[in-house]
């Protein structure tokens, strides 16, 4: 087995003259979910296009399991695109099997296996039903089940969480897990990072065509300064103290009335060093909280700062 | 091959379960079967027209007219019977023929002469050549004493009882014309007696006047048989010798006309279908869903194909019952136009179907790609509309030419412009019975493969931009622009 689902090798494309990707290079390692960030106009989706030869790269090449891609190793593939669409007067179960069978299920196993996908996913009722007569939660969770039918080995997801409500989010995560327990590569792309925080082992960030980060999720983490947040007396005052260790601000009061400063700790410091300042100095601290940094303060962080490369660091 | 099939097994699924599709098939063997039926209904719905003929003259002229009626009705009535043999030998035909006019005398009526044929009953159609119409006596004497009939105040004894009078004819001297109708009915529309009346007249003041002159009755019956003979001959039939032209020998050039026709509104109508379901799956982003699944190649060849399955379903079911349509009401039809009865006889031409199925195919597929292409740019009809306008043109070329070149399919304009790849299946088609030079059919055909092959190409590239919305209308006018300026 190779050790990537899919590697993308300096892949560029122009439209027009303007660039959409620019010698982009990442790879999904198989048995991970990948999550594929950026923001509007990236270049993911052309970028997820091109992994799936609907358009071909100006330059640079796309490897699937391990090999030139062909119309059979596509075929191990699940694509749930960012458009979302499905024929309305085909009902659920009709749409399933034709997809299952466009991927080359036998007609009876992929009858049979969207039956199956429909029961699991609480859609039995609506088998039979038109797509017109579903509400656009349960037409959208029919795409995502026709993605899945014939249980790729390798499944991309565009945007999967978009237009749905939390708790079709919360069933789509379940399944993406379920997929990925099941030995299934999962890539996706998406805008909310509590997805991608909660569902990735990796993540590759797209800015302007370019990649920006490509690594685990901790490492993503690790680029966002560290925080603490102390609590004091309300009169008073520590810009002075703190300032050496990074930058100090008033983040408000707590709900029993006590000032709380925030420091943005500077690359030398850590907050055992701001700690020791403080009882030092003779600080008497209601709160110390270092804060927990998130993917989304990583996503800012790189996507805002194109002139450092982080990707090298990480 | 999988993805084409499934595809096109889909977009054929989708039109046939539609209400729309059934009544498109049953619409058209209903209309031809109505259709076929109309003047039979007509005909043997019409209440026998009771009518009047006064002769103020008092010469006889009411029974004169009364026997060319009769004598019109009989010829008209052969005439049928024998559009209706044209499909049996020549000397069955004769002889039936010869049966008829010997039982169908003026004293044993029409009947006699349709039984004489084992027709026990003579058909409505056949027998009404001018109608059911009976003469009966009058009630009155003078127009002003039949009013009341007339405006159906009183009624008439007739073999099926009490009966309102539909008309009367009063034959009088006329102040400048030695004979004056006048045709006396609240129907305004129907004067086909007095029409009939006045033709019979009009026969026999011609001999009257000649009888005048001093002719014998032999003379006369002679220069009424004088007219030129007329026969149109086709020399190429037979070597050596010459074979008179039926019509049955025209049908092949009435039949391509008709096909070629047929050929544009199937074409016309069915890339009419594959841009309304294009832009239906565009704008529900249907079309990103299925380039998941399929390349695009596949996606443009399985509609086509599948929406060509449907014409071909529609194609078969409506030439099936069109023949049984056509042979079932061909008695029936022959009585009323025993012309197309004759054009129905020599209608199967199997060379010609054949030729207009594979045009069909090509300038579908050329039209189909083009349509499926520029619908891949819309996202909405409205869109379509305004790329569709120069297609549309071009499309209506040859309709307007087959209009204005039904009788001179051979001319040079119509040649050069049969060499329009894109009008080239109809126009060719329209064409084929001239029998034109074998090099011009290979020529044409061969350019028009070879564009076909282009515009599909073409319309793959365009599908591929349009499918994925990197191009859409504004960028077909942004190209027009810089093909201005530059």
């Amino acid at each position: 087995m190779s050790e990537f689902a899919l590697e993308v090798r300096s892949v560029s494309k122009t439209f027009g003259t303007k660039p959409a990707v620019k010698s982009v290079s990442f790879g999904a390692r198989t048995g991970e979910i990948t999550g594929f960030l950026g923001p509007n106009g990236a270049g993911k989706t052309t970028t997820l296009r091109m992994a799936l030869g609907i358009i071909a790269p100006d330059s640079g090449s796309v490897r699937l399991f391990g090999a030139e891609p062909t119309a059979r190793a596509f075929d191990r593939v699940g694509f749930l695109p960012e458009e979302r669409g499905v024929y309305r007067k085909m009902t659920a179960r009709q749409i399933i099997t034709l997809f299952g069978r466009l991927k080359g299920m036998p007609a009876r196993q992929a009858r049979t296996r969207a039956l199956e996908l429909l029961e699991r996913f609480s859609l039995g009722d609506a088998a039979d039903k038109k797509i017109k007569e579903l509400s656009k939660g349960m037409a959208q969770k029919v795409q995502i089940l026709s993605a899945i039918v014939h249980q790729p080995d390798f499944i991309i997801l565009d945007e999967p969480f978009s237009g749905l409500d939390p708790v079709n989010q919360g069933v789509l995560e379940a399944m993406i897990r379920e997929q990925a327990d099941a030995g299934a590569t999962i890539l996706f792309s998406t805008h909310v990072m509590q997805h991608a925080e909660r569902l990735c082992d990796r993540i590759v960030l797209m800015a302007r065509g370019e990649k920006v980060f490509d690594g685990r999720v901790e490492e993503a983490l690790a680029v966002v300064p560290r925080q603490v947040d102390l609590g004091v007396d309300p009169g008073q005052e520590l810009t002075a103290l703190l300032s050496p260790f990074g930058a100090v601000s008033r983040a408000g009061t707590d709900s029993e009335g006590m000032a709380i400063w925030r420091v943005v700790l500077n690359g030398k410091s850590t907050p055992q060093d701001l700690l020791k300042a403080c009882v030092d100095a003779g600080i008497a601290l209601s709160r110390f909280e270092p804060l927990r940094p998130h993917l989304h303060d990583a996503f800012v962080q790189l996507v805002s700062d194109p002139a450092d490369t982080l990707a090298e660091r990480a | 091959m999988r993805a084409i099939y499934l595809i096109a097994r889909r977009e054929y699924l989708s039109y046939v379960a539609t209400w729309g599709f059934w009544l498109s098939l049953l619409s058209v063997p209903v209309f031809l079967v109505v259709g076929a039926a109309i003047p039979v209904l007509v005909e043997s719905s019409q209440p026998t027209r009771y009518y009047v003929v006064i002769d103020e003259t008092g010469e006889g002229y009411d029974a004169l007219v009364q026997a060319g009626v009769e004598r019109e009705r009989r010829e008209r009535a052969r005439a049928a019977l024998e559009a209706m043999a044209m499909t049996r030998p020549e000397a069955a035909r004769t002889q039936a023929l010869e049966r008829f006019d010997e039982a169908a005398t003026p004293e044993a009526g029409l009947d006699a002469g349709f039984e004489a044929l084992g027709m026990e009953a003579a058909p409505a159609g056949l027998a009404a050549g001018s109608g059911n119409r009976m003469r009966v006596e009058p009630p009155a004497a003078t127009p002003e004493a039949l009013r009341p009939w007339l405006t159906g105040e009183r009624t008439v004894s007739t073999p099926e009882g009490e009966r309102p009078l539909f008309g009367a004819l009063v034959i009088r001297r006329g102040s400048e014309t030695p004979l004056s109708l006048t045709w006396y009915s609240t129907n305004l529309t129907d004067n086909a007696i007095a029409q009939d009346a006045r033709r019979v007249l009009e026969d026999e003041l011609q001999e009257e006047l000649l009888r005048s002159e001093g002719l014998s009755e032999a003379r006369i019956a002679a220069l009424d048989q004088l007219q030129p003979e007329m026969r149109s001959v086709d020399p190429s039939v037979e070597a050596g010798g010459e074979r008179e032209v039926t019509g049955a020998d025209r049908v092949p050039f009435v039949l391509s006309i008709a096909l070629a026709f047929i050929l544009w509104a199937s074409v016309f109508s069915v890339a009419n279908m594959l841009l309304t379901s294009l832009i239906e799956e565009k704008g529900g982003k249907i079309i990103e869903v299925l380039l998941s699944t399929a390349r695009f190649h596949e996606i443009l060849i399985g509609k086509l194909a599948g929406v060509a399955c449907v014409s071909f379903t529609l194609f078969a079911v409506w030439g099936v019952v069109g023949s049984v349509v056509a042979t079932a009401g061909g008695t029936a039809l022959a009585s009323f136009d025993p012309e197309m009865a004759e054009l129905l006889s020599g209608i199967v031409k199997p060379g010609l179907f054949a030729a207009a199925l594979c045009y069909f195919i090509v300038g579908y597929l050329m039209f189909g790609a083009i349509f499926l292409a520029l619908g891949s740019l819309c996202e909405t009809l409205q869109d379509a509309q305004s790329l569709m306008s120069p297609i549309i043109l071009v499309l209506m070329a040859p309709l307007i030419i087959l209009s204005f070149a039904m009788q001179s399919m051979d001319s040079a304009f119509v040649a050069m412009a049969s060499w329009v790849p894109l009008w080239t299946p109809f126009l060719m088609m329209a064409r084929l019975p001239t029998e034109p030079p074998l090099w011009e059919i290979a020529g044409t055909t061969l350019l028009m493969l070879a564009t076909m092959v282009g515009v599909l190409w073409g319309a793959t590239a365009v599908f591929r931009q349009g499918a994925l919305s990197q191009a859409n209308v504004d960028s077909v006018k942004r190209w027009f622009r810089l093909g201005k300026t530059g």
